[in-house]
């Protein structure tokens, strides 16, 4: 077997396919992880590509911050991507909720909802430091994880849904 | 069946897949350079199928893939039979086993690009059927056989008496390779036209099999237009090699079109081109 | 080998049989029924097994047959014309006194049964027709059963009328045998007759406005081809020819013959079979209960207009008239495939395809070469048992979902999981590979490979045809994984018995193809041609130009189905994560995933909904009917013209 697991590492490094979600960026970082794709930076060389189904991808790159809307979106796309998978949070707001943070209507970073493996700070972030990020992502994606646990990211969806149908008795009346 | 035959039917089978991909990779290199970039190595559709082939099954029917299976199965009996040299219109009615599953599967899933990409992929199918069936006919016009092996007997390229029915083949052959402009129901390299439209709810190892059951038909239809030079290996290997260089730059050139364009567009340009050839031939014959 | 009593059988038992159907006592009935349809079928069996023999029967219940069947037919014609009376439609009653008065004057003036040969004549092909009648259509009567019951229920009739309708469906399994072994035209003709009533009483079965008004638009069509049918009798007698369908065929006096009453009489199939422009009555008779459809109108009636047509294809052989019919055909073919992509009503889309496959029938007949006129035959059979089969299907889903559009028909399998997968596999059957219809397509085309404009016409419209079936395919599979156990289907007996029948024969003939060849299709066309003959050896068909591999392939699909199957089976899925639900943006409710459509704004539920391309606007029934009945009209000219 040592060949053939040999062979699918390989293949595995070699291949990796990217979903970009925007939960919601001001496109900054967006217009930076398509730069990637442009002949400058040209990341087909070291066969990734920009697939746009969960159901194809193996990274999925967000972008952007959580809120109560599009969290159960994101969710939704990372369950339907077929392990093994890992995550790349993009820019200030996909790491941690960047300067909305304390907005009203923003859970935070991408952390929130689903596991993150790679965190690629930068406001935007730097096409190389995207590309770098894939890199680093591609280490995860060596070996299958052990059977996920999605508990706590079900309880936090739970208490995202919670927040956001409490939003009225929150706000300031009068 | 000898055992000659049968080695060379063995070795058509393992070979197909390796040749398709190869091209795959050639293809994906060639376009990058015509885009100025230096594009993925040439054995990238191999780690892309092999990494596939390692994810994990996800299942949203059962029929779906049972229908991979019967595309994979479809595809390889071609690829045998033209090995045996058997009947060419009998080779593309058991193609068409395969493609219509294909469909099929993907409009067993409810979800709307998939349906799309099905619904578009028929309108492919009834573009690109009528033209190879068409071809076929034109090829028993000339060398008076449907059977492959009467047809490598012919004593001359074939290519020389159907100039305009090998251009109608190129049609179907564009089609088949998932080029602009016909690429409307999945495209070979726009990953994110109709969320990959007919393949959108194929994933993980179902997915690599789709891809390796489409070397195959690729490799099929390739050895199809091998048949219009057949009589020396030097024509031969000009004539495919400058089909598919002028597929690349046509699908480097084209936009994308509609399905209404592309079914009459097709329609009306191939079966004149066919008319036109076979009156061609009747006048030779005089 | 008892054979002419197995012939008598077969087409008196259903008469007598269909009399005592009329007594309202529904066990009787029922016994009856299948009584009639396990004799006929054995009787059908046992056929086989004599050679060709032709017989004239001396007497029929101590009367002269001749008389008999001449009185009959006068009876016959002036009950049409009471119902053309009835009716007040002018059109009925006159074609009906075109008929009367040639056929009196034949009768009277013309010494019909001067030289004439055997009254009923068997070989092969009226054996394969008569299997075909006795079996698939008992199967259908079977299936009657049930249906009616259901349906008489769903009308909230008061008083049954399936008495009548057993009556008929009975009545023209005998009539339908009649007229394949019939060698006296004027046994043929009356047979013909017979059959025209039966399927005006059974379209307008149910008795409302439309299906009074579809019936008699079918009774003039068909009258019509009987006024030629007429017309082409009295022709014969006036060039002194027996009126003896063999004679008319053979070699010697082929040659000698003019064409004007063989076109006749092609004429008068055409009408029988729906040909274009006479479609319309076809797809009008789609409003009758389901197993009239099938049995009628897809898998026997209309196959005794091109039995006739096939019937006298050696004696127009290697003429203009010849290449017109092959033309006539094609058109059809492409313009009723056509027509099907256009519809969504699942039993318009049946009757167009069986216009269409009668189509490619009549082009293969056209053709006429060996090859095609073996395509011609088979055809006949594997269309016939997958058609019944979609009719029977259709007609359980639509007692079951209400409905008969395709597009209520979306996510069957859930529902109805047996009925679908029998649907699949007859469409399966009727337009892939191995199987019987589409070796026959493949024969037809490599026989038509020389008449260009044919074959175009028939690239496209088998293109066409897969198409529509292809999605038809697959909607009804579309489905998720269900999160909990569905209920299993129940079918009542003769529901479930018809249907495995047929499944089951659909594929195993396929297979059998070779045998079924060499065995039934070879004697008869050894008879007239001598070159360029399919010979089937190990499983393969092949001749001069072609080879079809039906074993290989049918053992490759067969492992592949096996492996397919077990790669898909529930049991290799079971980690969790293995389930997900289709791609809607990631907005798809994962509580529900049964539910198709998606949160939308404001967390309000949106459907969504696809479907299929009609191309309404380009190809639809209103905008081009009119159209290709006047290409057809013109081919249908020409086609009469070429026969001076």
């Amino acid at each position: 077997m040592g060949f053939f697991q040999e062979l699918l590492h390989k293949s595995r490094m070699k291949s990796p396919w990217l979903i970009h979600f925007d939960c919601g960026s001001c496109n900054g970082c967006d217009i930076e992880v398509l730069a990637c794709l442009t002949p400058v930076y040209d990341v087909e060389r070291f066969g990734v590509l920009n697939i746009g189904n969960p159901k194809h991808a193996d990274i999925l790159v967000v972008s952007g911050t959580v809120n109560p809307r599009n969290a159960k979106v994101l969710k939704n796309i990372y369950d339907q991507m077929p392990e093994p998978k890992a995550v790349i949070a993009i820019g200030a707001c996909g790491t941690s909720g960047g300067v909305f943070r304390e907005a009203y209507n923003v859970l935070g970073g991408v952390d929130k909802v689903i596991p993150v493996d790679v965190y690629v700070p930068g406001c935007p972030s730097k096409p190389e430091a995207i590309i770098d990020g894939v890199v680093l992502a591609l280490e995860k994606l060596k070996v299958r994880k052990p059977e996920k646990d999605t508990e706590p990211l079900v309880a936090d969806l739970k208490k995202a849904r919670e927040f956001y149908e409490n939003r009225e008795e929150r706000q300031v009346t009068g | 069946m000898d055992f000659k035959t049968f080695s060379f039917v063995i070795l058509a089978v393992i070979l197909a897949p390796f040749a398709g991909g190869l091209l795959a990779g050639i293809d994906r290199r060639l376009t990058a350079w015509f885009q100025g970039r230096s594009g993925p190595p040439i054995l990238q559709p191999f780690y892309d199928v092999i990494k596939l082939l390692g994810k994990d099954r996800q299942v949203v029917n059962y029929w779906q893939i049972f229908c991979v299976h019967i595309y994979l199965i479809s595809s390889v009996l071609c690829v045998a039979l033209f090995a045996m040299q058997a009947d060419l219109l009998m080779i593309f009615f058991v193609m068409t086993i395969g493609a219509v599953f294909m469909v099929v599967g993907a409009m067993a899933v409810p979800s709307p690009y998939s349906q799309l990409g099905a619904q578009r992929e028929l309108i492919q199918m009834l573009t690109y059927e009528p033209l190879l069936i068409i071809v076929f006919v034109g090829i028993y016009l000339v060398t008076g056989s449907f059977k492959i092996d009467d047809i490598l007997s012919y004593e001359r390229p074939i290519f020389l008496m159907l100039p305009l029915l090998y251009l109608v083949l190129t049609f179907a052959l564009t089609i088949k390779l998932r080029k602009s402009p016909f690429d409307i129901s999945t495209s070979h390299h726009a990953h994110q036209e109709v969320v990959r439209g007919v393949l959108t709810e194929y994933s993980g190892p179902y997915l690599a099999i789709l891809e390796i059951a489409h070397w195959y038909e690729i490799v099929l239809i390739l050895a199809i237009c091998g048949l219009f030079w057949s009589t020396s290996w030097i024509g031969l290997v000009l004539l495919l090699a400058l089909t598919y260089m002028a597929e690349i730059v046509i699908d480097n050139v084209t936009p994308r079109m509609t399905w209404k364009w592309m079914l009459t567009y097709v329609w009306a340009v191939g079966i004149s081109l066919s008319f036109f050839n076979m009156a061609l031939l009747y006048a030779n014959s005089f | 080998m008892l054979a002419p009593q197995m012939l008598g059988i077969s087409i008196i038992l259903p008469f007598i049989a269909a009399a005592l159907c009329l007594i309202n006592v529904p066990t009787l009935r029922s016994a009856l029924v299948i009584g009639t349809g396990v004799v006929v079928s054995l009787a059908s069996l046992l056929l086989v097994q004599s050679g060709t023999f032709s017989l004239t029967p001396e007497s029929i219940l101590g009367i002269n047959p001749d008389g008999l069947i001449a009185v009959l037919d006068f009876a016959l014609l002036f009950v049409i014309l009471g119902i053309a009376y009835r009716l007040k439609n002018k059109l009925i009653a006159g074609l009906t006194l075109l008929q009367i008065v040639p056929l009196a004057v034949l009768e009277l003036f013309m010494n019909p049964g001067e030289n004439m040969g055997p009254a009923l004549y068997v070989d092969q092909f009226s054996m394969i027709m008569c299997m075909v009648i006795s079996i698939v259509g008992s199967l259908i009567c079977l299936y009657g059963l049930p249906y009616m019951r259901e349906h008489e229920h769903h009308l909230k009739l008061e008083k049954s009328k399936q008495g009548r309708f057993f009556f008929f469906m009975v009545l023209f399994l005998g009539a339908m045998n009649g007229l394949v072994f019939s060698n006296n035209l004027l046994w043929l003709y009356f047979f013909w007759e017979v059959t025209t009533l039966c399927s005006f009483m059974l379209i307008k079965h149910d008795g409302t406005e439309i299906a009074v008004k579809n019936a008699t638009r079918a009774l003039w069509m068909n009258m019509l081809g009987g006024v030629a049918f007429v017309f082409a009798l009295i022709i014969f007698r006036s060039q002194g020819l027996p009126l003896s369908l063999q004679e008319i065929i053979t070699a010697e006096s082929a040659s000698k013959l003019a064409l004007l009453p063989v076109g006749l009489l092609c004429f008068a199939g055409f009408t029988k079979a729906a040909q274009m422009p006479f479609q319309s009555w076809l797809c009008g008779a789609m409003v009758a209960p389901t197993p009239i459809s099938a049995l009628l109108h897809s898998s026997t009636m209309v196959k005794a207009g091109v039995y006739l047509v096939i019937r006298l294809a050696p004696a127009f052989a290697g003429t203009l008239f010849s290449n017109y019919v092959a033309l006539f055909g094609a058109f059809t073919f492409l313009a009723a495939a056509v027509l099907a992509l256009s519809q969504s009503n699942g039993k318009k889309i049946l009757a167009y395809s069986t216009i269409s496959n009668l189509g490619m029938i009549v082009a293969c007949a056209g053709i006429n070469t060996p090859a095609a006129i073996s395509a011609a035959v088979l055809l006949i059979v594997f269309h016939a048992i997958s058609k019944a089969l979609m009719f029977l299907c259709v007609g359980s889903i639509e007692q079951k979902i209400g409905s008969r559009d395709i597009e209520d028909m979306r996510g069957l399998v859930d529902i109805m999981p047996r009925t679908t997968m029998m649907a699949a596999l007859g469409m399966v059957t009727l337009f892939l590979p191995p199987f019987g219809a589409l070796l026959s397509k493949w024969m037809a085309v490599e026989a038509s490979a020389h008449l260009p404009l044919v074959v175009i016409m028939l690239a496209l419209g088998s293109a066409l045809t897969m198409v529509f079936w292809g999605r038809w395919l697959g909607m009804i599979m579309t489905s998720v994984v269900p999160d909990k156990v569905l209920p299993t289907e129940r079918m009542p007996l003769f529901f479930s018995v018809p249907l495995w029948t047929l499944a089951v024969s659909a594929v195993v003939i396929s297979f059998t193809a070779p045998g079924l060849y060499t065995s039934m299709v070879l004697p008869v066309l050894e008879r007239f041609y001598s070159a360029d003959l399919y010979t089937a050896a190990r499983g393969v068909i092949s001749n001069n130009i072609g080879m079809f591999a039906i074993y290989p392939v049918f053992v490759v699909m067969a492992l592949g189905v096996i492996y397919a199957v077990r790669a898909s089976s529930a049991k290799r899925f079971f980690r969790r994560g293995d389930y997900v639900t289709p791609y809607v943006c990631g907005l798809q409710d994962p509580a529900d995933p049964r539910r198709l459509g998606f949160k939308g704004p404001l967390g309000v539920w949106s459907e969504f909904k696809t479907t299929n391309y009609y191309m309404e606007n380009i190809i639809g029934e209103s905008r081009i009917t009119g159209w290709i009945n006047l290409i057809a009209i013109g081919i249908l000219i020409i086609l009469l013209a070429g026969v001076f």
